[in-house]
């Protein structure tokens, strides 16, 4: 049995276009450094067979500021063979509570997305 | 006036969002930015279109614009000037949210996408909540 997700933050990538979960997909997290005005990556991960990836931060980094969760669409698609109108997708999202639990998911295809906050 | 006469001249007055950018060719690039929670048009949006150096990656400008009454923002971009290549659209939504007294998940939405046929007309709609958002590649 898989540990309980103890990030507070989840994402979970869905192909729409096959009715597949999105496996295998790099994404990464970011949070943006608001003195300096860029972007320190945090985490670094590959989504699983369910298009899940764990532990992208944990409870203590996970304080509040400006976050962005980048998915590498194009380098996905194109592991299937085909093309994509988005090389890449960032959801950029702003944590005033991180005491909540935060879930993301990017439901894709090749020429469309959308994202939410879920649960 | 009448009604009739009011009519006529409508009919002699361009729409908004038929308005030009050069030589009367429409923009290849449309965006509509629609407030799903809402349902309406996301009006007096900020919004900017940007291509990327394929060289140094880096970003520069080429229009900025504020969506319209019905959500959209013509002149986008001249023919001559879309060429192939990585643009993105950005789209000012905490500010539009502000601007209805709320808050909004999103500070911004960017939309980055490949033009590899700068010969076809590209539709790129925005459909929002506070939290939520998505986009295709429409007509």
């Amino acid at each position: 049995m898989a540990a309980e997700e103890s990030s507070p933050l989840t994402t979970h990538v869905l192909n729409t276009g096959d009715g597949v979960p999105g496996t295998r997909m790099a994404l990464s997290l970011h949070r943006l450094d608001s003195n300096l005005m860029i972007w320190t990556m945090l985490s670094v991960g590959t989504t699983n067979e369910d298009g899940r990836c764990s532990a992208l931060i944990s409870r203590e980094a996970f304080t509040p500021g400006m976050y962005k969760l980048r998915f590498e669409t194009g380098a996905y698609w194109e592991s299937l063979g085909q093309t994509c109108f988005y090389p890449y997708v960032e959801v950029v999202f702003t944590i005033s509570d991180p005491d909540q639990r935060f879930h993301l998911p990017l439901l894709m295809s090749r020429f469309s997305y959308s994202t939410y906050r879920g649960s | 006036m009448s009604a009739f006469r009011l009519q006529q001249l409508k009919g002699h007055i361009l729409p908004e969002n038929k308005i030009t950018t050069m030589a009367g060719s429409p923009s290849p690039l449309t965006t509509h930015v629609l407030n799903t929670a809402m349902g309406v048009p996301g009006s007096n949006m900020s919004l900017s279109l940007h291509r990327q150096d394929p060289l140094t990656k880096a970003w520069s400008l080429i229009t900025a614009g504020v969506t319209n009454d019905d959500g959209r923002c013509p002149g986008l971009i001249t023919a001559q000037l879309f060429t192939s290549g990585v643009y993105k659209l950005h789209f000012e939504t905490a500010q539009y949210w502000a601007s209805v007294g709320e808050t909004s998940f999103y500070p911004y939405v960017e939309i980055v996408f490949t033009i590899n046929e700068p010969g076809q007309k590209y539709h790129i709609p925005l459909l929002l909540s506070r939290f939520s958002y998505s986009t295709y590649r429409g007509s």
